[in-house]
């Protein structure tokens, strides 16, 4: 048994259907574009066809006419809405772009940081961290081929140290609070819930809104007191060739700093220091009337900045810890052995052997504080 | 279930900011805080068309996709609401939503964010309902009391609408129906038409030549 009112409401939804294909065609017969070839790959079963897709016309000409055969049709209101053209919108409330209606750039933002950053970012974080487990797990710790020596070089002084570890210090308190705000909510919410994350977060925020300006003088002074050494040198060339040494046994010579340690201050520390310090300030700082899309451009350009900088420092801070012995020793004694200095940065060994490294040839006051240590 | 929806009839808006007005009385918002706000768009132009705007209630909200701490939710009603206890003042749904609904009120120096504020559709927060907790951080929470928004319930033209959608969308069909059925040269000129006059073909109000005679009592649009 079909139910009359089914079939009365089927019959009058096709009549619709009917009236409105005629006034589609009616209404895009007047207007003034010539319409393309009809689309025929979506007719569907029913042999209805799919009227023809015109980029609209919006001449104030096709506007005025629209209205004779639409009136009161608003799409042409609605369409300068969405274009944010500037001087269009006006409101009395006060405040930055309270006149601006829609801003659908925020849109692609949320694509960006939720689809795009966050994913990829996500993955090469991980996958890095796996690659260099295995790396460890495969090489270990690169020792030195032979005994240390026991005399030792000074290789940092205490401003280097001072400025590296400032530095090294808020850069992983904002790496650590960054990627709470970026993964947090996948990663660290579920495990802690909801309370103790907020607390975290709020934390997390606040750290990273101080410690930034402070990095971003660290990146300066940094910039400053290591440039001399990292200018492209003798031995640079054939370093990255063989990858540092790092695939095959032989470490090609370098000076103070191989070609790597180069790469990581030109493209890591400085450049992508300044990307995030001055994307982060345009963050910090709300109060210089920058616009919402000024924000949105900042943080992408931000986010994508700092997740490259996370992935450079997990291979710096690797070869500086556990990648190789007598690294770490050096940035926190400021001394390396002899024997070290020979293997790992043999110009600058010479060099210093020579004296022609005024720094290293005469620091009376570190060489007292800091005990002589193999 | 109802779900709960905002529509501004762009034809009857006049600009009054009676809702703007409305919304800060009821709900005591913040300083510096605009919960909703009234946009103009071509002022003093012919055809210049007046929206009120807030929190739109999204179904996909973009705050609650972007949220770090996940501070928002969706009551049963479909109505955005979300936690100032979890939120952080990040400023993330800030740059995601499309209509500047969520606000930020300064709360130290160089702009720090305090917790943000936005329309909660009157109703509440998290907090018991009508609580004076709830009060304090939200606003009113009129729905639990079976009022519907202050913005929409004060709306001297009715072209704020707040409540069920489905009912909005009734009351909007037929509005659009009646004013087709009174768009045509032979009915009398009706809303910004009766004001400003008709508009030509290029498109310029032509002016009315006698005051149109006023509506029947009680008829609607």
């Amino acid at each position: 048994m079909v139910d009359s009112s089914l079939v009365r409401s089927a019959v009058a939804l096709l009549a619709a259907l009917l009236v409105s294909i005629v006034g589609a065609s009616a209404s895009f017969a007047q207007a003034p574009t010539p319409a393309p070839s009809a689309d025929s790959s979506s007719s569907s079963s029913t042999q209805i066809p799919t009227p023809p897709r015109t980029p609209e016309n919006t001449s104030p000409a096709a506007e005025a006419q629209r209205q004779q055969v639409q009136p009161l049709n608003n799409a042409p209101v609605w369409r300068e809405v969405r274009s944010n053209m500037p001087g269009t919108t006006t409101t009395t409330v006060v405040g930055r772009e309270t006149n601006v209606l829609i801003q659908p750039q925020g849109q692609t933002w949320r694509t960006l940081r939720n689809s795009d950053i966050s994913v990829f970012g996500g993955w090469a974080l991980v996958v890095l961290f796996l690659v260099i487990a295995t790396f460890y797990w495969v090489k270990g710790t690169l020792a030195l081929h032979e005994p240390p020596t026991g005399r030792v070089i000074l290789r940092f002084t205490w401003l280097d140290r001072f400025i590296h570890w400032s530095t090294a210090i808020t850069f992983s308190i904002l790496a650590i609070s960054g990627l709470i705000m970026l993964f947090g909510k996948a990663v660290l919410l579920p495990l802690i819930g909801y309370t103790l994350f907020s607390w975290l977060a709020v934390l997390g925020k606040n750290l990273h809104n101080f410690a930034g300006p402070l990095f971003s003088l660290c990146v300066l002074m940094l910039f400053f007191n290591f440039v001399r050494d990292n200018f492209p040198g003798p031995g640079d060339w054939q370093w990255i060739r063989h990858f540092g040494g790092l695939i095959s046994k032989h470490e090609p010579p370098s000076g103070r700093f191989n070609a790597g340690e180069k790469l990581w201050f030109w493209g890591g520390a400085s450049m992508l220091g300044i990307i995030v310090s001055m994307s982060g300030y345009v963050l910090d700082f709300p109060n210089f009337d920058q616009s919402r899309q000024t924000m949105q451009i900042a943080h992408v350009i931000h986010s994508i900045g700092a997740v490259l900088f996370m992935l450079g420092a997990m291979g710096h801070i690797y070869m500086g810890t556990l990648g190789m012995a007598g690294a770490y020793d050096a940035m926190r004694t400021g001394y390396v052995d002899e024997e070290w200095a020979r293997e790992h940065h043999a110009y600058w060994y010479n060099d210093v052997k020579a004296g022609r490294v005024p720094v290293q040839a005469a620091d009376p006051r570190v060489v007292r504080r800091t005990p002589a240590k193999a | 279930m109802a779900r709960m929806k905002f529509l501004c009839d762009a034809e009857r808006c006049i600009e009054c900011n009676g809702c703007v007005t409305a919304c800060k009385q009821e709900n005591d918002v913040p300083w510096g805080v605009n919960r909703r706000r009234v946009v103009t768009i071509n002022d003093g132009v012919p055809g210049e068309r007046s929206i009120s705007v807030a929190c739109m209630h999204c179904s996909d909200a973009p705050c609650m996709a972007v949220c770090p701490v996940d501070c928002f939710y969706k009551t049963q009603e479909g109505v955005v609401l979300h936690d100032k206890d979890l939120c952080i003042g990040c400023g993330y749904c800030f740059y995601a939503c499309p209509f500047g609904a969520p606000q930020f009120p300064q709360t130290g120096a160089f702009g720090v964010r305090g917790k943000m504020d936005k329309c909660t559709f009157c109703a509440g927060g998290p907090e018991p309902d009508g609580s004076p907790e709830e009060f304090a951080k939200y606003g009113r929470n009129r729905l639990s009391e079976g009022k519907l928004p202050a913005c929409a319930e004060m709306c001297s033209t009715k072209a704020l609408l707040g409540g069920d959608a489905d009912v909005l969308s009734d009351i909007y069909r037929q509005r659009v129906t009646m004013r087709a059925a009174r768009g045509t040269a032979a009915t009398p000129p009706w809303g910004w038409d009766a004001a400003y006059g008709r508009p030509d073909a290029q498109g310029q109000p032509v002016p009315n030549a006698a005051p149109p005679a006023p509506a029947a009592p009680g008829s609607k649009s």
